[in-house]
């Protein structure tokens, strides 16, 4: 009778201090990779993700919220040294998991700022690439998925974000990228589309957009343009009427975009000089006048090489 | 939150399409009209009277590129008309009207053909005048004053011009 509890005893203490063995060499490892981290050396972060990696698999760490944190800072140190500019990262992927599985686990509020801030980067980084990858290699469809990404991340920082102010700052930077390429290259339907897209879009969002409006119009009247140069000489009559018939319907769609930012903004110099162009490509004297002046006003600075009817008289006078 | 680098709205191109177009109007007119002998020994001479710089760019860059027959083109310009200067085709830029009855006077069975830009261009003389109708550039062609100027007229160039003057 006596020999029970004496043996329910010693099982109990066995197991305690296995237990309690076992958290102590948890937190020795925990203790461990944490050193190793903050070393900075980058051998020495390898240890520390072998050492994390192990943690989170252990029985008495893996719910742990500050193992979790510890292995994305761990995993955000390699990453950032080797795989920042990659779209896909299995290294960033595992920072992102990591992130959530600590914020599931009740981290208290310093890691959970931590964590938070982690988020942020990540996001911050994707924003980057989808920018790097539309200035630089002009990959549209990768910028896109780098952009949504960086979307995603946000809604997990904050669920009700409101993206519009970034839809509409992605969108005009992509449609002035291609519509710039478009103008300098009018061969370049994918381009063209890609802008078009891109401004509409933004035009959408924000119907009274300066940026979008003028790029928009921009687009089309420079494309109008580039019909212009590319006639030969030596077209005939009917290369020439087709030819004028499109730069009007061109420089019409353009005059839409171009007039309501000058309608909304009469200082807006950039459409006041773009009104100009356009309405002399339309032979509209009186109107190119009208907006040449008003350009002036504005301050933009023509060549004598389109004088106003007033100066061609006075061009004859003298 | 990040921020992209803001884009600056792209830039109007300067190109003048209505001088582009002048060019070829008046490259394709050589095509309707035949000059007398005289004028098809040396080059071919497109005179433009008046300032006009982009229109001057355009034909430079036609005469670089094309010939009318065998002939060089060859382009010149002063701010006011010069009788003394032989050409093929006269241009008076718009504005410039009154020294058209001077040079059709003085090209009589010449063989210039003078093209003007304003409503009276035709009655002042000029066998071709440009117009304006729906944004578009179109003419007005003035047979008689064609014919005095020594001109052979082809009468297919009737029917692409916007009124004719027979």
């Amino acid at each position: 009778m006596y020999k029970l509890p004496k043996i329910i005893t010693k099982l109990i203490l066995s197991t305690l201090l296995l237990l309690s063995i076992g958290v102590y060499a948890q937190e020795e490892k925990l203790f461990r990779a944490r050193v190793l981290y903050e070393s900075k050396i980058p051998a020495n972060i390898e240890l520390a993700r072998l050492c994390v990696d192990s943690l989170i698999l252990d029985s008495i760490t893996k719910d742990d919220f500050i193992s979790w944190t510890l292995r994305s800072f761990i995993y955000f140190d390699i990453y950032k040294r080797s795989e920042k500019n990659k779209l896909n990262s299995d290294l960033r992927d595992t920072i992102i998991s990591s992130i959530k599985k600590s914020n599931l686990l009740n981290p208290d509020e310093t890691y959970l700022g931590n964590n938070k801030k982690l988020l942020q980067n990540i996001g911050a980084g994707y924003f980057n690439l989808s920018k790097k990858m539309l200035e630089d290699s002009l990959d549209e469809e990768k910028s896109l998925i780098a952009y949504n990404r960086f979307k995603e991340i946000y809604k997990i920082l904050e669920p009700d974000i409101n993206f519009t102010s970034k839809d509409i700052e992605y969108n005009l930077t992509k449609g002035s990228i291609f519509s710039d390429i478009f103008i300098k290259d009018n061969n370049n339907n994918k381009a063209q589309n890609i802008a078009k897209v891109a401004l509409l879009k933004v035009i959408e969002l924000d119907m009274n957009n300066e940026s979008a409006n003028i790029n928009l119009g921009l687009m089309y009247y420079n494309q109008a343009v580039n019909l212009s140069k590319e006639l030969d000489y030596g077209a005939d009559f009917t290369q020439i009427d087709f030819i004028q018939e499109n730069i009007i319907k061109l420089a019409k769609q353009a005059e839409q975009f171009i007039f309501k930012v000058y309608t909304k903004n009469n200082k807006n110099a950039r459409s006041a000089e773009a009104l100009f162009y356009l309405y002399r490509m339309l032979l509209d004297e009186p109107k190119s006048d009208q907006f040449k002046k008003i350009a002036i006003d504005l301050g933009v600075k023509f060549g004598d090489e389109t004088p106003t009817k007033e100066e061609k008289l006075n061009e004859e006078k003298k | 939150m990040i921020s992209l680098r803001f884009q600056q709205p792209s830039q109007p191109s300067n190109f003048d399409t209505n001088s582009k177009m002048k060019a070829v109007f008046l490259y394709n007119f050589t095509r309707y009209f035949e000059w007398p002998e005289k004028k098809k020994e040396n080059n071919f001479i497109i005179y433009v009277v008046g300032k006009n710089e982009s229109l001057m760019s355009e034909l430079k860059n036609l005469s670089s590129k094309k010939k009318v027959g065998n002939q060089e083109i060859e382009i010149k310009n002063t701010p006011h008309f010069d009788s003394d200067i032989i050409s093929n085709i006269i241009y008076f830029s718009p504005n410039i009207i009154n020294p058209i009855s001077d040079a059709a006077s003085k090209n009589k069975k010449q063989g210039a053909l003078i093209v003007g830009e304003t409503p009276e261009s035709c009655n002042k003389g000029a066998s071709i005048n440009f117009v304006i109708i729906d944004n578009k550039l179109k003419f007005e062609y003035n047979k008689n004053a064609a014919v005095k100027a020594g001109l052979e007229t082809k009468e297919d160039f009737k029917a692409l011009a916007l009124k004719v003057i027979d």
